[in-house]
């Protein structure tokens, strides 16, 4: 198999594989199926859901080291003026350049 | 409407971008042709699944074992449908494309964000998930692209994503101000983080929605 073919084929078989993961639920649950225990998983699970993200996005964080310190001011910016402001953009924008200002210094 | 939804996607924009960039520049080692990184992005439109293709590509590895690790890799995508079942409309493209569309980031915002009354939820989530996607091929483009010219320090933009699930984070508990499934899933998550690091998002989240629904069981009985 030549190289372009290759990736193709891994591209299609990825595709394929991450549509399954996603359509999965929708072909087990039909709509008007909802039961109420259903119905109170999926309104649990996004605040879980982002939790674990931000731990997930968190956990490669060196510790005992000045990554950990400029890592929690980034997250007290990014807080602080979410509760402050409540403006998405604000928050992750100030953010994100307070972590890269001490990231490329 | 599309205005709106353009402007309540934005936060996904500077999460997806640098992060696709990130794969862009990583994926021109392999050298392919640029618009394969592009590719990758509008078809198997999955961040971490991608991250992992360049090191499966690299080995040369079988299909058979790039489809499973994908279907693992990305498996935690099941519990999100749960969320939209009712909301994603009836069977048709848009429905099917809604579904395509599902990241971590699209669910998290479409989960926390309240949809304008005057919008129909299906039409509204398509245009989010459609920039939403747009964005992520043109990070994976732009980073293709200037592999060899990058000029702009990039370091440290990875926190965007970061930033984003915060916020959403803060979100969530403005709107659901039940103090249980965020203790339930910071549980999890370190559970998941000592035992199993390697499939940590997968095993945190079985772990939470096991433990709600435990304890839901557990209440409707005592109850009784």
């Amino acid at each position: 198999m030549n190289e372009i073919n290759y990736l193709l084929a891994v591209m299609l078989v990825m595709t394929v594989s991450t549509y399954i993961t996603r359509l999965t639920p929708f072909l087990l649950f039909g709509k008007g199926q909802e039961s109420a225990l259903l119905n109170y998983i999926s309104k649990s699970t996004p605040p879980m859901v982002m939790t674990i993200l931000v731990i997930y996005m968190l956990k490669e964080v060196e510790y005992l080291t000045f990554e950990i310190v400029y890592t929690f001011i980034a997250l007290l910016v990014t807080t602080g003026l979410h509760i402050y402001k409540r403006n998405a953009l604000l928050s992750i924008v100030s953010g994100t350049i307070v972590y890269m200002f001490f990231v490329q210094t | 409407m599309i205005r709106s939804a353009l402007k309540i996607s934005l936060p996904i924009l500077f999460g997806f971008v640098p992060l696709g960039i990130a794969f862009g520049l990583l994926f021109q080692e392999l050298g392919y042709p640029w618009y394969f990184a592009s590719l990758m992005g509008i078809f198997v439109y999955a961040g971490a699944a991608q991250f992992m293709a360049i090191g499966l590509l690299s080995s040369g590895i079988g299909l058979l074992e790039i489809a499973i690790s994908t279907f693992f890799l990305n498996s935690r995508h099941m519990f999100y449908g749960l969320a939209f079942l009712e909301s994603f409309g009836n069977w048709n493209l848009r429905k099917l494309y809604l579904i395509f569309g599902l990241t971590d980031e699209t669910y998290a915002l479409m989960t926390t964000i309240k949809v304008p009354k005057n919008f129909t939820k299906e039409r509204y989530y398509f245009f989010i998930t459609l920039f939403a996607q747009i964005y992520w091929v043109l990070g994976c483009t732009i980073g293709a692209l200037t592999a060899n010219a990058l000029s702009f320090n990039t370091n440290g933009m990875e926190f965007a994503a970061t930033a984003l699930f915060v916020v959403l984070l803060i979100e969530q508990w403005i709107k659901v101000k039940r103090l249980l499934p965020f203790i339930i899933a910071f549980i999890a998550s370190f559970i998941a983080l000592f035992f199993f690091i390697k499939h940590m998002l997968l095993v945190a989240i079985i772990l939470s929605i096991g433990s709600i629904v435990l304890l839901r069981v557990i209440k409707t009985k005592s109850n009784e």
